[in-house]
């Protein structure tokens, strides 16, 4: 019995020690991508680089300013469609969990959540841009809206279904009205989850390039205009790394990096969001 | 059965087997008495403890119940009878001891012809069936027995209430017996508290089983206050 | 009769098909305290909530029959109205963790958006504190969220929420269930409090507590009404076999 224990012991170790191995396996890709590409951008980015539309071949300096703001600006528009779009049917689906539309719509989030991207820009190709007959911004955070829209909706609806009953019966029986419930009682204290599911979609969608090939397509110059082409991070990246310049390929670096920033800084914001703000039941 | 249900039966048999030790002391104590046994009376007198201890312990399990299950509606009703029943038993068990002291401290023994000139000898009958009647109906919950007793005990009453009469003329027969004649009136006092007592011990079973209390009401018109 | 405050002529309440509670007909009075007892799935819950029209808010809830509040049927008022006119504490204190303690105790005016002067919130939040014999406790810290309360101290604040509502009638879904017995007692103690200005029903599973809060109670078996009376006649000489068998615990 003694020498079973012994080898159970051993055993025991083993797989723990194979378990921590792998553990710290998973976290290489992560810090050798980090590492490279804060090594090979951060020399790049400065207030210039910042501020600047990228030179014209051949000339050295330019930035990524229309980038930058491209990608702001159909993030925005994306998430002013998409959150309110997704918190609506996040609030229904977690109200109403039995009957056929909520099986039915969930069904088609998870489905949805797994289509892949450049379909989805293909899809707003051929609903938007071919009938306006160019390539827009709107079309851009069009495709990236229908990106956020399952995060948004299944995490709502998570959030939302983990709150327990009571706080519902409470107001009612205040004599509260449905639609007030739901507005100031259940999705108020459901605020930290709901907030850290957009914050995640964010973080998705803005690092997304083959929904904007066919949509937002990309420009080099500074535009606000939703109805014209427009530049974005990602597929800034895509255009100049892919070119034969060297210039290019530093502008390409140095927008890596800062896209990585944003998402690291998104993903931590989320994390300390979800803490902070989280109401304790 | 539930602990309460058992603890209320065992408190039942407590009681039933005080009542059938006070029954055989009375029984004894005449008996001893009649043939004039001082062993027997001095064995009534030693078994008196065991008659107060039988109280002691009632008391005792009634307030743990009390303390532990709360009892409420009949089991509470029980327990609150259970605790008077237990005192007049006790008092009943008192004069039978008192009677069998008689005995032992008479020089002479009792003479049957007063005896039965004052109807005592029919007294202690009547008296004894009246506390096994009680028994009875408190083993059977059967408040008619219960309440049959009333009437009875007024025949106590009459012979009490001639007693000095009947007790007078013995002596007047006989001026020499004026010693046992005094121990059989005060016999014949005793005997009609035995019938109070039984009167109020089937009170308490009509309470506790109808929840209609009968005290204080008078004579024998059982004229019900209902707990309503 | 003058003094009724709610009345059930007939009331029935069903889950589906299931006949929850059977045919039940009571009447109670103004500032009594009234308790409603018996085993689990007798109907006393279905009942309490078919009061202020929470039952229906369960898919498949129905009810028939009438309900009477001061002489009107709440099955023909507006839903939301009987709610707010009826207050409403349940089994787990349930303060609503994202307001403070201050704006817990008014939620009923805040979150169905009346208007009241800042002056006119800070009398109703000291007065319902007050009654509620919370406002001591918590005067200095009106402004933090209520989740460093004990248990104990929630179920008041709920009850000072309730209160705050001026209703004439106050439910209770077995309001200490889930308290230690210290918070139990003072929350028993404020019952005694609260009877002089408001009419309290309460449903308890525990029978002590019943006797030693209530002037009647109400005996529920399998969705009847068994037995309505006088608590202290309830508990030294019940009527109804069934009762008397519920309360010496004789049930198997």
């Amino acid at each position: 019995m003694e020498a079973k224990i012994g080898f159970r012991n051993t055993k025991s170790v083993i797989f723990k020690g194979i378990v921590v191995f792998f553990a710290f396996v998973i976290t290489l890709p992560l810090i050798i991508v980090l590492i490279y590409i804060i090594k090979q951008g951060i020399t790049q980015v400065n207030w210039h680089f910042l501020t600047n539309v990228p030179a014209p071949v051949g000339e050295k300096g330019g930035g990524i300013l229309n980038a930058l703001w491209g990608s702001f600006l159909m993030v925005m528009v994306a998430a002013v469609v998409a959150i309110p779009v997704g918190m609506m049917a996040g609030i229904y689906l977690s109200e109403n969990p039995r009957t056929k539309l909520a099986y039915y719509s969930g069904l088609c989030v998870d489905i949805l959540q797994g289509v892949p991207s450049i379909v989805v820009g293909i899809v707003v190709y051929f609903w938007i841009v071919k009938p306006l007959g160019t390539f827009s911004a709107l079309s851009g955070s069009l495709a990236l809206a229908i990106m956020m829209l399952p995060i948004v909706i299944r995490s709502t609806e998570q959030t939302l279904k983990l709150l327990p009953d009571s706080l519902k019966e409470a107001a009612l029986s205040l004599g509260v009205p449905y639609h007030r419930v739901i507005l100031k009682v259940i999705v108020p204290c459901g605020f930290a989850g709901i907030l850290s599911g957009i914050t995640l979609s964010i973080a998705r969608v803005i690092g997304e390039t083959a929904p904007l090939l066919f949509t937002a397509f990309g420009n080099p110059y500074l535009s606000s205009s939703l109805t014209k082409p427009m530049e974005s991070l990602p597929h800034l990246i895509f255009t100049y790394a892919t070119s034969p310049y060297d210039d290019w390929h530093n502008l390409a670096w140095g927008a890596s990096f800062i896209l990585l920033m944003f998402v690291l800084i998104l993903n931590i914001v989320t994390k300390v969001i979800t803490r902070k703000w989280k109401i304790q039941l | 059965m539930t602990p309460l249900e058992n603890e209320i039966t065992a408190v039942k048999k407590e009681l039933i087997n005080m009542w059938i030790l006070v029954q055989s002391q009375l029984n004894n104590a005449k008996k001893a008495m009649v043939t004039f046994d001082k062993d027997l009376a001095r064995e009534v007198l030693v078994k008196e403890k065991r008659v107060n201890s039988f109280e002691l312990k009632v008391d005792r399990d009634c307030e743990n119940i009390f303390a532990l299950h709360c009892p409420v509606a009949i089991d509470l009703r029980f327990l609150l009878a259970a605790l008077k029943i237990n005192t007049n038993l006790e008092r009943i068990g008192d004069i039978a001891a008192s009677i069998a002291k008689y005995v032992i401290d008479s020089a002479v023994n009792f003479d049957k012809a007063a005896m039965e000139s004052t109807s005592m000898l029919r007294m202690y009958d009547e008296a004894v069936n009246i506390l096994t009647d009680t028994r009875t109906a408190f083993e059977m919950e059967d408040t008619v027995l219960a309440r049959s007793i009333f009437k009875r005990d007024d025949v106590l009453d009459v012979i009490n209430d001639n007693a000095s009469n009947s007790v007078a003329e013995v002596i007047k027969a006989n001026i020499s017996s004026i010693t046992e004649a005094l121990y059989i009136l005060s016999i014949i006092r005793k005997l009609e508290r035995v019938g109070d007592q039984s009167k109020n011990i089937a009170e308490e079973i009509i309470f506790y089983v109808e929840a209609k209390i009968l005290k204080h009401y008078a004579s024998s018109q059982p004229g019900p206050v209902d707990e309503e | 009769m003058e003094n009724t405050i709610v009345k059930a002529e007939n009331y029935n309440s069903y889950f589906g098909d299931n006949h929850v509670v059977k045919d039940v007909n009571i009447s109670i009075n103004k500032n009594e305290v009234i308790a409603v007892m018996g085993p689990s799935g007798c109907g006393k819950t279905t009942f309490l909530r078919g009061i202020n029209r929470m039952h229906e808010l369960i898919p498949n809830a129905t009810s028939k029959g009438k309900i009477l509040l001061d002489g009107e049927n709440v099955y023909d008022m507006n839903a939301i109205y009987v709610r707010a006119k009826i207050g409403m504490v349940f089994q787990r204190p349930n303060p609503f963790p994202n307001l403070s303690i201050y704006e817990n105790v008014i939620a009923g005016y805040l979150l169905n958006g009346i208007k009241v002067s800042k002056a006119d919130k800070d009398i109703i939040v000291e007065r319902s504190l007050t009654s509620a014999a919370l406002w001591k406790e918590v005067k200095d810290s009106l402004h933090k969220k209520g989740t460093f309360l004990s248990g104990g101290q929630q179920q008041r604040l709920c009850i000072a929420r309730a209160i705050a509502m001026q209703p004439e009638l106050i439910l209770f879904d077995e309001p200490t269930s889930a308290l230690d017995p210290i918070s139990t007692s003072s929350v028993e103690q404020l019952f005694h409090e609260l009877k002089a200005n408001y009419t309290l029903i309460i449903v308890t599973h525990n029978m002590q507590q019943a006797a030693r809060v209530s002037d009647r109670t109400a005996f529920f078996y399998m969705g009847e009404l068994v037995e309505f009376d006088d608590t202290k006649q309830m508990f030294t000489a019940p009527a109804d076999q069934r009762t008397q068998n519920y309360i010496t615990g004789r049930f198997s």
